[in-house]
């Protein structure tokens, strides 16, 4: 979700930027702009008095400046929270299949999971987080893994073990997972 | 299985496909041997590349933005409340109504805008995250990115293990990887020959849904083993 709303709203600064500076460029190169156009050729000036005053006397001019101001300031503070809080899932509701239910804390579903993950072989540590909502979570995975190991061997005993064992144990039905690996860096040894 | 579909009571159905029980025969008697078998419906789904969330530019232009729109909107209202605007917008309006659009400064800054604005729209539209090559899929549930360092470093260790070769350095792009292996004995096609299959088997083991093509070069080490 703020993956697309980042993508969306980067990219309306930039085509704003764009096609601002595109045309200032344009204009100020010798091409001729059409007659509806701000600028009307490269002696113009970029806002000259006139325009900026245009509606200066008008009584609904200055109340829209600020409602507008206003508005660009709430909306870039919500997105600027948004980005910067980091949203870590902190209970999973556990269905018990008698009707009731359990929460279980994230962090500890999170500890349970890392430790299942780094007890594979070829894996030396794992992180875990989980996202979400309680009642669906997601988990994201960080592996670190040994030289020795293939890369599709980890994936797979991750997938059939410990992410198994943490869907059941929580009693999930699907627990969706990302995974990434990286490799922990070690010397090459000379084989001869 | 028992582990997969959960004990007696609290048998769960997977929100997997029919055939699903045998491709987990397959796949749990195929992992101490190598790479899991792909799931044939994921294949596709798999091969999608990872889209970062943008996070750094995202914070970047929202505090911009932010910054922009406060110190407008606290002037404007000062303004408003019958104080003295502030001097620095009296010299933006100025700047803004002297020079001419073909003034050099204007031209600088009308190609800078323009270039950020492209940059931040190629940011908008590209997934990034280009150090992070997608594996096959062997469960619907599970996306898994493998790092562009970390398969060249498994590469790297599978080349190291065919006699002959002294020292190799792998450079792992998107579509290929290139391995230069320096070789201080054998023929070097015999070297060669043994690196072509251990690494196209260590390419299939790194389980990626788009398996890299592979180079490979020899070359022999400069001094002579006496």
């Amino acid at each position: 979700m703020l993956r697309t709303v980042n993508r969306v709203l980067i990219g309306l600064v930039g085509l704003v930027l764009l096609v601002v500076g595109g045309a200032v460029l344009a204009v100020g190169l010798g091409l001729n702009p059409p007659s509806w156009w701000i600028h009307d050729g490269k002696k113009d000036v970029l806002l000259s008095d006139a325009e900026r005053t245009r509606w200066d006397g008008e009584g609904w001019w200055w109340p829209t400046v600020i409602a507008a101001l206003a508005l660009v300031v709430l909306l870039t503070l919500w997105w600027l929270t948004a980005v910067l809080r980091r949203r870590r899932l902190t209970e999973v509701r556990v269905n018990t299949g008698d009707g009731e239910g359990a929460l279980l804390r994230g962090r500890a579903l999170e500890a349970v999971l890392a430790g299942d993950a780094g007890q594979l072989d070829g894996v030396q540590r794992a992180q875990v987080g989980l996202k979400g909502r309680p009642d669906a979570p997601e988990t994201h995975v960080r592996l670190h893994l040994e030289p020795h190991v293939d890369p599709g061997t980890a994936l797979n005993t991750l997938t059939e073990e410990a992410l198994a064992h943490a869907r059941n144990s929580a009693g999930l039905d699907s627990l969706p997972a990302e995974v990434r690996m990286t490799a922990v860096k070690h010397k090459a040894e000379r084989v001869s | 299985m028992s582990e997969l579909q959960g004990s007696e009571g609290t048998t769960q159905r997977l929100p997997v496909i029919e055939k699903a029980p045998d491709q987990r025969d397959q796949s749990a008697s195929a992992a101490a041997y190598g790479p899991p078998p792909v799931l044939e419906g994921g294949a596709g789904g798999g091969a999608r590349r990872f889209w970062s969330a943008r996070r750094i530019p995202a914070a970047i232009v929202a505090l911009l933005l932010l910054l922009v729109a406060g110190i407008f909107l606290y002037d404007i209202a000062a303004v408003r409340a019958d104080r003295p605007a502030m001097h620095w917008r009296r010299e933006l309006a100025r700047q803004l109504a002297e020079p001419p659009l073909d003034d050099t400064w204007v031209l600088v800054g009308a190609g800078v805008a323009a270039a950020l604005g492209l940059w931040l729209i190629v940011l908008a539209a590209t997934p990034g995250l280009r150090g992070v090559l997608p594996m096959s899929r062997t469960h619907p549930d599970v996306r898994a990115g493998l790092h562009r360092d970390a398969a060249a470093m498994v590469l790297r260790d599978r080349a190291m293990e065919v006699a002959g070769v002294q020292s190799a350095r792998v450079r792992m792009r998107r579509k290929k990887a290139d391995v230069r292996a320096v070789s201080h004995f054998r023929e070097l096609d015999d070297v060669r020959a043994d690196l072509d299959v251990t690494l196209t088997e260590a390419i299939t083991a790194l389980g990626l849904a788009r398996p890299p093509a592979l180079s490979v070069h020899v070359a022999r080490t400069t001094r002579k083993k006496g």
